[in-house]
């Protein structure tokens, strides 16, 4: 009571209405990167449903799920690699056109398990050697995964001559790619499935923990006596093993495997995981929202095709969607800081 | 509201300032989701005065001068310079009208230069070209303003806690402030690097600045400030002169009871056991050799002015650094280890409170329960599987342990006042019954009342037999709890003192280059 200055001058209405404005946009992108993705999917969806032609029938409902299982199940195993604070793992796009050229050349000249188990392998490699570059060696994650793109892609060009293979007209593949249950691909199914279990990994586990504890703050990890290289290398063999059955799904889908069947994967995965609210700058995030962002990613693509949009505006579409993710993150990020 | 009826008219008629205040903060209301920071509380500082801001550890100083600073908006109240209200919750508005703010948190860019990090957010520029000569020249004038001498090219990195602290205000001197605020500058120097640090205060207020000065260091408020703000729990409680107040009063205005500590209590000496932690010839960047034991019970102290060498001593003794020669041993159980990585060494029962809260100690946007779990997930997890439930227990333990505050484990460390931090950081390690503890500048930062209670966890371990190692730059914390004092300089032992024999001069002429009783 002593020495508090005189009040003279309530400036308390004035203030109020001066800040207004502030305050509601600090609460609106704190909001936005945490809940938007629900509301947002939620209305994509609806407006599609009303104003879309041909959005809600059975058919087209199915033709986005198929597309966007592969994409889906790239991205909830990438998911680790952001949250741990390495940006992103662009050599996806390789892994998933090598384990689709192999499921089908492999399995056309022996067997489907003789086929999967090599492509297990090669996903371990790439997970491994991703793994270590950047977990042991303190790469960059950018460069190295682009590095790794290179080489695989160059590999498996060298390998294949650049040719399409295509899977037998009937076996377990063909119908694993066109089986369906109601209107969900069984595709979806497994996209879901990796998904619940993966997110168990990430929430429940202590792998999860490490892995969203190291994207916080690296040297309070390492401080904590925990094994930093390995949590980074689980990271990447996580994201190999997406990256594996993407590309198994997608060969299923078409019956048919090409070096160059994913192109853009590694931005579209991203686009999902960073619109699911998963902060790239690490520590934080979820493998349930990726799955929400890949479902609003796939139907924004779709409502373009339906409204004849070409492939130019769809990549500009995905473009823009990563900057504005990235931005409101950035931003909710610097308000919660100061 | 005011205990002490015979001090209230005295305190009421001083407390309002002769000139004019620069600045004058009214009704200042600002909170963070439910909880209120800082509830209705005024301040106004004329020029020439050293204003004092005291309180526990989140009783809202940093936020109301955050607010000041125009980095956070207030819900309520105004800022006003010469009595112009400013634009709230403009850092841009609040540099112009000559405020300036010292964080609590180093804020400098470790890669950049001295004189980057000074210019840094107001870089001179000519054609839109950064103008390097002009950089340092300003950047020069700013060190030469504070009297303090360091390479304008060397990076942040390579520079000591207490040079990047100097260079630091010297970023605030280089904007020619009217009102420079500094949050707990001393929390990382040494008394003489203190003593410099508050005749240079006085220094520029009798230049006309009105100073704000954060500190949980009572003595320093004394000594320097004209008059003194208490807050406790966001709450003003009393404003009033330093000349008509007592240090007592103020602490019991601070914890809003007595507070009975008798602050210069040593321990009594318990029988050392066995050798616990060994070191021998320990070599490493700015270490050059060191030898030491640390037995079961004991709490050996490590002294010295800041870059000394001692951080870097005890980070190459554990692994956390590397280090070039030297053998590092563990004994526990009677069976003796050698600590090859630093993994091994938290695995054979060590624990270490880095410097660094926010650097190495926390994971700012995990929970505190997160937080503490990170150093336990062994015993808190089954099968690689995280136990919930039992994470939640066992960090409501710890951090009722540690007297947090707010008691929620659920929120993220990085919402927590700087003293708070230090506790999470504190209650990750207390858990595990370590054999050997570690403890760099354990109390940095941390209110009068819970430093207390730090101390009495830490002898509390060393009567449980943990080997405790402690580094502190706060002399009466060493050598009130040390057993006995190394003091480290230049990355040796210059002299070794048992703690009933140490004083602040025996210590202080040690680490100067003086001698010691034993050794030289
Ligand atoms: N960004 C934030 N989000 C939520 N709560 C916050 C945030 N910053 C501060 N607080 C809360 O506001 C209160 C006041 O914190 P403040 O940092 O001002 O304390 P302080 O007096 O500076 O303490 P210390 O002596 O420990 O530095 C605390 O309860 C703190 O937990
Ligand atoms: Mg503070």
């Amino acid at each position: 009571m002593a020495g508090k200055p005189p009040s003279a001058v309530d400036t308390r209405a004035q203030v109020d209405s001066d800040l207004g404005i502030e305050k509601r946009e600090f609460r609106l992108l704190e909001w936005m990167a945490d809940r938007g993705i629900f509301v947002f999917t939620t209305a994509l969806v609806l407006v599609a449903a009303l104003f879309i032609d041909g959005f809600a029938s059975l058919a087209n409902i199915t033709d986005v799920f198929n597309r966007a299982a592969p994409i889906g199940i790239v991205a909830v195993g990438m998911t680790f690699v952001v949250i741990s604070a390495n940006y992103l793992d662009l050599s996806v796009v390789a892994q998933v056109a090598t384990a689709a050229v192999v499921l089908i050349a492999v399995s056309n000249a022996s067997s489907i398990p003789a086929a999967m188990a090599l492509a297990f392998l090669i996903a371990l490699a790439y997970g491994l050697v991703n793994g270590v570059a950047v977990g042991v060696f303190k790469a960059n994650a950018v460069i190295v995964t682009l590095s790794t793109t290179f080489i695989g892609l160059g590999i498996l060009r060298w390998l294949t001559g650049g040719s399409i293979y295509f899977g037998p007209p009937e076996g377990p593949i063909r119908s694993f790619g066109t089986t369906k249950i109601g209107p969900f691909p069984l595709s979806m199914i497994v996209l879901v499935l990796i998904t619940i279990a993966l997110s168990l990994v990430l929430t429940r586990t202590n792998f999860g923990f490490l892995v969203k504890s190291y994207g916080s703050n690296r040297e309070a990890t390492r401080l904590a006596g925990v094994n930093t290289a390995w949590v980074v290398v689980g990271a990447f063999i996580l994201s190999a093993l997406g990256a594996m059955l993407g590309g198994f799904v997608l060969a299923a889908f078409s019956n048919t495997a090409v070096s160059a069947m994913s192109t853009g994967f590694d931005f579209r995965a991203l686009a999902a995981i960073i619109v699911g609210g998963t902060s790239v700058f690490g520590g934080k995030g979820s493998v349930m929202r990726t799955l929400l962002g890949v479902v609003f990613v796939s139907v924004l693509t779709n409502i373009m095709v339906l409204s004849g949009l070409g492939f130019g505006y769809q990549q500009m579409a995905i473009g823009a969607l990563i900057v504005a993710a990235v931005s409101v993150d950035s931003l909710a990020r610097k308000a919660a800081v100061t | 509201m005011n205990d002490h009826p015979d001090s209230e008219s005295t305190a009421q008629e001083s407390s309002v300032p002769i000139a004019a205040p620069i600045i004058e903060a009214r009704n200042i209301v600002k909170r963070f989701g439910g909880a209120v920071a800082v509830d209705d509380v005024g301040i106004a500082v004329p020029p020439g005065e050293i204003h004092g801001l005291v309180g526990e550890n989140g009783a809202g100083k940093s936020t109301l001068m955050r607010v000041l600073a125009g980095i956070l908006v207030p819900d309520n109240g105004s800022v006003m310079v010469d009595g112009v209200r400013l634009e709230p919750g403009s850092t841009r508005a609040a540099l112009e009208a000559g405020i300036s703010l010292v964080h609590q948190e180093l804020s400098l860019v470790p890669e950049m230069t001295v004189a980057e990090n000074i210019l840094l957010g107001s870089t001179p520029t000519r054609a839109g070209l950064i103008n390097t000569r002009e950089l340092k020249q300003i950047a020069a004038a700013a060190l030469e303003e504070i009297g303090v001498s360091v390479d304008l090219d060397e990076p942040i990195v390579r520079l000591s806690v207490a040079l990047r602290q100097f260079v630091e205000i010297a970023r605030a001197i280089a904007r020619n402030p009217r009102v420079l605020i500094l949050d707990e500058p001393t929390a990382t120097l040494t008394p003489a690097e203190t003593d410099y640090l508050l005749d240079m205060l006085q220094r520029l207020a009798e230049r006309g600045l009105a100073i704000i000065y954060i500190s949980h260091r009572i003595p320093e408020i004394f000594r320097i400030c004209d008059r003194v703000t208490v807050l406790r729990d966001g709450r003003l409680v009393d404003t009033a002169d330093v000349a008509a107040t007592t240090p007592q009063q103020v602490v019991d205005n601070m914890v809003g009871r007595e507070l009975k500590v008798d602050l210069e209590t040593r321990r009594e000496a318990t029988a050392p056991g066995e050798v616990v932690l060994s070191a021998r010839g320990v070599t490493a960047k700015g270490v050059n050799g060191i030898d030491l034991d640390v037995r079961a019970g004991e709490i050996v102290g490590l002294g010295g002015l800041v870059g000394a060498g001692r951080t870097e001593f005890v980070r190459a003794m554990i692994g956390a650094d590397i280090k070039s020669a030297g053998r590092v041993t563990i004994t526990v159980n009677g069976r003796e280890k050698r600590l090859s990585s630093y993994r091994s060494a938290v695995h054979n029962g060590v624990a270490y409170i880095p410097e660094e809260r926010r650097t190495d100690g926390l994971a700012l946007t995990m929970s505190v329960a997160d937080n503490i779990a990170l150093s336990n997930r062994h015993e808190l997890s089954r099968f690689a599987v995280l136990l919930r439930g039992k994470i939640a227990k066992f960090a409501r333990s710890l951090a009722d342990t540690v007297g947090l505050r707010p008691p929620e484990i659920r929120r993220e460390a990085g919402d927590f006042s700087g003293g708070n931090q230090q506790k999470i950081v504190l209650a990750k390690w207390l858990g595990r019954k370590p054999s050997a503890i570690v403890l760099d500048e354990p109390t940095r930062g941390v209110d009068v009342g819970a430093k207390v209670e730090i101390h009495r966890l830490i002898r509390d371990l060393a009567l449980d037999g943990t080997a405790v190692l402690v580094v502190s730059s706060d002399l009466p914390e060493l050598l009130e709890l040390s057993d006995v004092i190394h003091v480290v300089r230049d990355g040796r032992i210059v002299g070794t003192l048992p703690g009933d024999v140490a004083d602040e001069k025996s210590v202080m002429t040690l680490a100067s280059g003086g001698t010691g009783l034993i050794g030289a």
